[in-house]
């Protein structure tokens, strides 16, 4: 296929797409004289370079279509209900023929005298008529309408068509100003963007290692900071090229709502919400079956008839709401109806029907506990099997879809009131922060998405602080058993292993997808921003891991799957009754935040955990001094350290005190907190003053005891630190 | 060492072919791969093990960015496994590239098709499946491996079925 052709292929694909767009909002506005203009433009641009590539068939199409749609656009017809329908035919056509180019070279012999005869019959006068009787908007107006939209501000590279299809009848001012920014932008191919990500990624795992054997060199550090920061932003500047708005997929939906409500008999306003928001190319091609799954779902299960609306009180036509939004280093998509809910008793009942949890456990989980089950292989509610979802396929699709991807999915229903489907996407595949644990004398790394904290149980404090039921390990952590996973065990069973009291236990508290557990490893290294690469299908099958990565010491690692892990040692979706405890808890205290509970030089104060990056332990003579200011030499970066309760002047006597520094995270920049020791975290209340209702700022309510929080935006940036800062914000980006 | 555009096939007298054979060490026996299945070689190479892999999998190297599965010949062999670095034999098939692990790697060899001899109904069901046939050179066997037969993809099957 030569170059013009696949130029042409793209354009008109993407022609369409905006058409089908349009065609939908035409059902609602028929007399919008704008996106009538935006159709035929679409439509005429077909025509134009059809004639010139020599594809009989498609022009012929496209020229009946460009007559009926000049009709509407001179305002002699109104689109009414046939003549969108008949649009739409012909959308549906004209893309069959594109796609019969792509795969053949040619148009293939289709007849499209039927739909060509329908077109052309919309347009007879008999149905003209009709169409004048509901025909209100004053015709001279249109023309000033057609006129306003090239104007009007349209991604780079659509203008530059727009510029060739209005170039009979647009003005010479526009035409230069659609060139100058077509010149802007530029085609890539997605596999070449494919292959920058991938050696991006090698790059950033040069770094890590040249920056781990430049660490002690002060001649390099320049430089090795130098690299990291290009390719940093290298990595950023690749990143952003391969994003794209998620209106991609959205504008896809109008569409399905449409023809759905025609054959449920159901009537459905969609309303979308943060179509700008951007995601990575694949990502968002990954999410676009599991996305179009939910809103069947919710327009087949979801969304009552019109009649049952009425009777509930609610609005006839029911509302399904679209939404992304980008929350941190994720994107959060949601689906949200006002339709009947999920009765959670029903939910209940099928679980324990269909064997998918036992009796005493389902007595024991919380409302939203049972919601998630609707994810489960095996479920599905609906009465009746549709031919719109539920064949076959249920929720648990949409969920191993969205995982297989490093996102998670949920589900929140009131009944009567309507249902949220929400999914959490990482912004990218390739790079995630993790970190690196050893056991079986390996190294492996732990994504931190799953990971909430880490506990520390030295071999003479294990015998007391694991507990046993029988076989089965577990931890009181804050008062609740946690079911404890070695790693050693579960990776080489045969093997004889050292028991808890002879070596070093760190217990990473993790929680996968409503699973939660500790899982025991012998030793921790630093978190690394790893760079995923893909398994053989060999080791796919086994399960466990999530793909490899080489460490910045040039080591390979494996990387975990805390949900295989969950699974594979019997964790079962919140089989603790500790978890029930936890959400009520974190329900009665929605509002709080958890703080880290510290003591300065005899004091205590909070920090907020959310901005706890970690918890170093030095001796003081760690600590330098840039003037008066105390900073920290810390993985080759300056941290600055806050000493507010005076702990390193306490400690300045003896040499060879220790001090504990919380190293925190503020905006882009991190920050260290010096303290005397980390007590335990909690969830603080909120403090009013008396007489008021006003929420008092810089204190809050810790263990019954007013607590001052330390003020992380308080402590003053290092002078002349730029680089830190950079370096920071980049860990900021993934972490 | 890329092999990659070489000539590989010589058409000499009346149906005889040359084939280009790259010779490998296993313990004492010595074997034959076809380069035109041989990506690349790399020369003393330490894999990471992978817990609870199938037993033929002789660990993970990393190989051009990607992490590359190798198939360790020792085992699929029963041989006892060997302790420290071992050469790589990078292999494509219709299934990808995997690595297999061999002691050593030795001389690239051309023998004849004249040369070739299906394998011995005597042999052991386990080596049946490996080997595809020997070629009788003056000095003695050559074990021709079929590098399909290893792929790890393929083995696992064979676990399984």
């Amino acid at each position: 296929m030569d170059e013009l052709t696949r130029e042409f292929l793209i354009e008109s694909q993407e022609g369409l797409d905006r058409m089908e767009r349009c065609l939908t909002e035409l059902e609602e506005r028929p007399q919008d004289a704008a996106l009538i203009a935006e159709i035929f433009r679409s439509v005429h641009t077909i025509k134009g370079t059809t004639g010139f590539l020599g594809f009989k068939r498609l022009e012929k199409l496209a020229h009946a279509g460009e007559n009926l749609l000049g009709q509407l656009r001179e305002g002699k017809l109104t689109a009414d209900g046939p003549i969108t329908t008949g649009l739409l035919h012909l959308l549906d056509s004209l893309r069959s023929i594109l796609k019969t180019i792509e795969a053949e070279g040619g148009e293939g012999d289709g007849q499209d005298a039927e739909l060509i005869g329908r077109l052309e019959e919309l347009q007879a006068p008999a149905h003209a008529h009709t169409g004048h009787a509901g025909h209100k908007a004053p015709a001279p107006r249109r023309p000033v309408a057609v006129a306003a939209v090239p104007a009007s501000a349209v991604p780079a590279a659509e203008a530059a068509r727009q510029a060739d299809a209005e170039r009979e009848n647009d003005g010479a001012r526009q035409r230069a100003h659609a060139s100058a920014t077509a010149e802007s932008t530029l085609r890539v191919d997605v596999t070449l963007l494919n292959r920058m990500m991938n050696l991006v990624g090698e790059l950033v795992l040069t770094r890590n290692q040249v920056l781990q054997a430049t660490a002690a060199d002060p001649n390099l550090t320049l430089l090795s900071r130098r690299l990291d920061m290009v390719t940093a932003d290298l990595r950023e500047s690749v990143m952003k090229a391969r994003m794209q708005p998620v209106s991609n997929i959205f504008s896809k939906m109008p569409r399905i709502v449409r023809d759905l409500s025609q054959s449920l008999g159901k009537r459905v306003k969609l309303q979308v919400e943060g179509q700008d928001t951007e995601l990575d190319k694949s990502l968002l091609e990954a999410i676009k079956d599991p996305l179009t799954h939910a809103v069947r779902n919710s327009m087949d299960h979801g969304i009552e008839l019109p009649g049952a609306r009425q009777e509930a009180g609610k609005d006839p036509e029911g509302t399904l709401k679209l939404r992304a939004v980008q929350e941190g280093s994720h994107v959060l998509i949601e689906v949200t109806d006002d339709g009947a809910g999920i009765a959670v008793d029903k939910v209940r009942q099928k679980a324990l029907e269909r064997g998918l949890i036992a009796a005493d456990r389902a007595a024991h989980l919380a409302e939203r506990e049972l919601l998630q089950l609707i994810f489960v292989p095996g479920f599905s509610t609906a009465a009746a099997v549709t031919n719109v979802s539920g064949r076959g396929v249920g929720m648990d699709v949409v969920r191993t879809n969205v995982e297989r991807i490093g996102g998670k999915v949920e589900v929140d229903s009131r009944v009567g009131k309507g249902t949220t489907l929400r999914m959490r996407i990482p912004l990218t595949l390739a790079i995630i922060p993790a970190l690196i644990v050893r056991s079986v004398n390996q190294s492996f790394a732990l994504p931190q998405g799953a990971l909430s904290e880490l506990v520390h149980v030295p071999p003479q404090k294990a015998a007391a602080a694991i507990e046993w039921i029988e076989d089965t390990p577990l931890y009181r952590l804050r008062g609740r058993l946690l079911p404890l996973v070695f790693l050693d065990r579960l990776l080489m069973p045969a093997n004889e292993h050292k028991r808890v009291t002879e070596r070093d236990n760190f217990i990473a508290v993790l929680d996968a997808d409503g699973r939660r557990f500790g899982l025991v490893v012998d030793g921790l290294a630093d978190p690394e921003e790893i760079v995923v690469k893909p398994l053989s299908a060999v080791l796919k099958t086994i399960g466990l891991y999530s793909g490899a990565t080489v460490l910045g010491n040039a080591d390979l690692a494996l990387i975990l799957d805390p949900s295989s892990i969950a699974l594979k040692a019997g964790v079962a979706l919140s089989a603790e009754e500790g978890i029930q405890a936890q959400e009520l808890e974190e329900e009665s205290t929605a509002t709080a935040l958890q703080y880290l509970l510290v003591e300065t030089a005899g004091r205590q104060a909070a920090v907020p955990l959310e901005s706890v990056l970690r918890i170093e332990k030095l001796p003081v003579s760690r600590i330098e001094y840039i003037g008066y200011r105390p900073v920290l030499n810390f993985e080759g970066q300056l941290l600055p350290v806050e000493d507010a309760g005076g702990v390193l002047g306490a400690a300045q006597g003896d040499p060879q005190a220790e001090i504990v520094v919380v190293v925190c995270r503020e905006g882009n920049r991190h920050v260290g907190i010096a303290v005397s020791h980390v007590l335990d975290v909690a969830g603080g209340g909120d403090l009013f003053e008396a007489g008021t209702s006003q929420q008092t700022a810089g204190v809050t309510l810790l263990k019954e005891r007013v607590t001052g929080v330390v003020d992380l935006r308080g402590v003053a940036p290092l002078p002349a630190t730029e680089q830190a800062g950079d370096w920071n914000r980049i860990s900021e980006t993934v972490a | 060492m890329s092999t990659t555009g070489t000539q590989v096939n010589r058409k000499e007298k009346a149906g005889t072919t040359m084939v280009e054979m790259c010779s490998v060490r296993v313990g004492q026996a010595y074997f034959g791969v076809p380069i035109t299945h041989i990506l690349e070689i790399v020369g003393s190479a330490q894999p990471k093990p992978v817990p609870l892999a199938p037993a033929f999998v002789g660990g993970l190297v990393h190989y051009r960015g990607d992490v590359l599965t190798t198939v360790s010949l020792r085992q699929l062999l029963g041989l006892p496994a060997k302790e420290g670095r071992q050469d790589i034999l990078v292999l494509e098939t219709a299934g990808g590239c995997f690595g297999l692990l061999v002691d050593a790697v030795g001389e690239v060899l051309t023998v004849s098709s004249a040369d070739y001899e299906p394998n011995p109904s005597t042999l052991d069901e386990r080596r049946r499946a490996l080997f595809a046939g020997t070629y009788k050179l003056k000095e003695g066997l050559l074990i021709m491996l079929d590098p399909d037969r290893m792929d790890p993809m393929r083995l696992a099957e064979g676990l399984a079925a």
